[in-house]
């Protein structure tokens, strides 16, 4: 058992973004660190989970990977429910997609927990001529810069907004890391369970966790923790 | 993409609550490649089990005033007694309608895990059960909370009880771990349907007090359970004790409880590829009429006067029918966190986020001498569960409905407090109290016509009732008359998904 480790918490993490920006393929790059060219769309949702180590925490993210495409909007919801943090996704090469980020942003203020930890991510930020030259794979676009939504009107807007702004490129895995690791820095102490519990204190590996209910074994698989990454 | 009409659909499910909620997790489970239509009249998840942000309980009370109600709910009430600026915003509240407990033994944990579906959810430890008395020695307006014993070992540790009270109490509890075999079988048969407290005061010699403990512990609406329904309520707690870690017999899913359980299914349906709509419901279902050897098929009309076509229905009624009851809920948001009823007195115990507390029937509750007729249980529940801010908590008191069912919970709520606080200091107030009246059955069952389920309300129970699953499973039957026995045999067996696999490396 490693000695003294890490607070650890569980901090759930919606996705949310008009269809085909590429919020699998983000989320496919966090956790497996890899990119499929032509990825099926996701159907309902996936749930995905990955560690970030920060220097004095550990933060375990919950990922709730939504569908795009979803017909009656009656998913999100649930989804973004109890999250403590969103990642709002849209496409550099396809201004609609900032629209209908705009409009996530806009629910999540108005529906989702107080306090949640807000990321507005462009993403395909490969296909952005100034930064890579391996776009000729790029939608129709020969070479050139198929970058319709500049940095400075999202970021302008992000600032507004007060959310984190990253370009991300997931096929390269650019900045994928660093939007998680910031999100993972702004979620406010106080909301983290590490920082409640009361009485009883869990033993140090269960520090953080105490009082989650394993129901997938045996009460001392905390003991694994920390080994993990 | 087709459009709803467009669809031949293999099953219309209206309705989010529970119940048909986990038929949806089972399709997604089986992965039939049903085509599934998924509706709830409402604008959230989870019907009756809904959990609620203090705005959506002010709607819903508004719309569940009337005494007769909509078949469910009756007579709500919403007050802020703290004034509205002592509470949180709306949406740091998320208020339970009907909160149970599921214990650690229950087949409803089990399916979760065979289907990997507990990993969205967050369960929390529900800790110690305790009974609120009289003082003996002083006015009876004053009350005092005891901890209830419920393992051996706890019951040796236990000061307050005399030695040989307690040997009778270790008897009793050894007799239940295995009542059901030969020799303990012949002692409770003879009296299986005779009250459960006169089969403790003659064949275990307990007092009033120990008997009012074992009572409790059924978590009976009556406080009349039969010697028989008692073993068996009893049999679960003991035996639900130290099942996923020590010191806890029963769990919470953190959020809302059941609401989250449901929300799980339906989300599972979505990834199995069904369609949601919340905000519509089914207005009308015609039989297409068809050759006697075709299969059944219906014309569903939506309320948003959508036509679709479907082979099944799935579906709960919205009120009783057949044997009844009502409960009396009281729920009502306090100023304190509330923490020494959260102590954990196992070693190595999580920190509960629920407390039981019962008020056995015919305690005398205020000055007047008043006593309710029925039990009145309470659950708190700490910030952890995710209900309230961090200082303050939510308790759900509830009592079968009686003419003065309100005033007696009123009355327990306060001196339930009132114990509570440290002599130092003030009592803690009550921020926003509501109170409604919930209709459901003793035993869940659903109807089965041809191509239509119809799910019974739920019990109202303060554990879930595992006969639940068994509705879903008739249901899930209806629609799979002609799977074969493997698929059948996957009933509730979930494989991961594309992506899910990365989960289990991670987890810890």
């Amino acid at each position: 058992m490693a000695e003294a480790p890490k607070p650890s918490s569980s901090v759930k993490l919606v996705l949310l973004g008009e269809a085909a920006v590429g919020k699998s393929s983000l989320v496919l790059r966090f956790v497996n660190n890899d990119f499929q060219e032509n990825k099926e769309p996701t159907i309902g949702a996936a749930f995905l989970t990955q560690k970030c180590n920060l220097p004095t925490r550990t933060i375990k993210f919950e990922i709730w990977d939504t569908a795009g495409q979803e017909r009656f909007a009656s998913l999100a919801p649930m989804y973004y429910r109890n999250a403590q943090a969103a990642l709002v996704v849209y496409d550099i090469t396809k201004p609609t997609s900032l629209v209908k980020a705009r409009h996530w942003v806009a629910e999540l203020q108005r529906q989702a927990s107080p306090g949640i930890v807000i990321a507005l991510v462009g993403n395909k930020l490969d296909l952005a001529g100034e930064s890579q030259s391996t776009s000729d794979e790029g939608e129709g676009e020969d070479g050139g810069d198929a970058r319709k939504v500049s940095t400075e009107e999202a970021q302008a807007y992000a600032e507004e907004e007060s959310l984190l702004f990253f370009e991300t490129s997931a096929k390269t895995g650019h900045n994928v890391t660093e939007v998680f690791t910031a999100i993972a820095n702004a979620i406010p102490e106080t909301s983290l369970k590490s920082a409640r519990g009361s009485g009883a204190a869990g033993t140090a590996n269960r520090a953080g966790e105490e009082q989650r209910v394993n129901l997938s074994g045996p009460r001392d698989a905390g003991a694994k923790d920390g080994c993990a990454c | 993409m087709e459009s709803l009409s467009d669809t031949q659909w293999d099953v219309v499910i209206s309705g989010t609550g529970l119940q048909q909620s986990l038929f949806a997790l089972e399709s997604a489970l089986s992965r039939s490649g049903k085509n599934i239509l998924h509706v709830d009249p409402n604008e959230y998840y989870g019907e009756a089990e809904a959990v609620l942000s203090l705005q959506e309980v002010d709607e819903w009370a508004a719309n569940h005033q009337s005494a007769q109600g909509d078949g469910v709910f009756a007579a709500a009430q919403a007050t802020r007694p703290g004034g509205a600026e002592s509470l949180s915003s709306s949406r740091a509240y998320s208020l339970a309608l009907a909160p149970q407990l599921i214990h650690t033994r229950s087949e409803l944990l089990s399916k979760l895990v065979s289907s990997k579906a507990f990993r969205q959810l967050e369960f929390l430890a529900v800790g110690s059960f305790y009974i609120l008395q009289p003082k003996t020695s002083e006015s009876s307006s004053t009350h005092s909370l005891s901890r209830i014993p419920s393992t051996r070992e706890d019951v040796f540790t236990n000061t307050t009880i005399s030695a040989k009270a307690k040997r009778g109490l270790m008897k009793f509890l050894k007799f239940v771990l295995d009542y059901d075999s030969e020799p303990q079988a012949d002692v409770w048969k003879p009296h299986a349907s005779d009250s459960l407290a006169s089969f403790l005061a003659t064949e275990f010699k307990l007092d009033a007090d120990l008997q009012a403990y074992i009572i409790t512990l059924t978590l009976g609406l009556d406080g009349k359970i039969s010697t028989e329904a008692g073993l068996v309520a009893i049999h679960r707690h003991l035996t639900s004790m130290g099942v996923f870690g020590p010191g806890f017999a029963a769990v919470y899913p953190k959020w809302g409880g059941l609401s989250e359980v449901a929300q799980v299914g339906c989300r599972a349906g979505a990834v199995g590829g069904a369609v949601y709509m919340l905000g519509v419901g089914i207005k009308d279902v015609q039989k297409i009429s068809a050759a006697a050897e075709t299969p059944e098929e219906f014309n569903v009309v939506l309320t948003n006067d959508m036509t679709v076509k479907s082979k099944a229905i799935v579906r709960a009624l919205g009120k009783p029918a057949g044997e009844s009851r009502r409960l009396s809920r009281l729920t009502a948001i306090v100023n304190s966190g509330l923490p020494s009823i959260f102590e954990t007195v196992t070693e190595g115990a999580p920190v509960p986020a629920v407390a039981v507390v019962a008020i056995p029937a015919g305690t005398t509750l205020g000055e007047d001498g008043a006593s309710s007729e029925y039990p009145i249980y309470a659950l708190v529940h700490s910030s952890d569960a995710g209900e309230c801010p961090t200082g303050q908590c939510v308790l759900y008191l509830s009592s079968l409905t009686s003419p003065n069912a309100q005033t007696h919970l009123e009355k327990a709520l306060s001196s339930l407090l009132t114990s509570l606080s440290q002599s130092s200091e003030e009592s803690p107030k009550v921020l926003y109290q509501l109170y409604y009246e919930q209709t459901g059955v003793d035993a869940p069952s659903v109807e089965i016509d041809g191509q239509t389920a119809e799910f019974s309300l739920l019990p109202l129970d303060l554990a879930f009732n595992d006969s639940v699953l068994d509705s879903v499973k008739s249901a899930w039957e209806m629609i799979n008359l002609n799977a074969t026995d493997e698929e059948r045999a996957e009933y509730l067996v979930f494989t991961d998904r594309e992506g899910a696999d990365a989960e289990d490396e991670f987890d810890d």
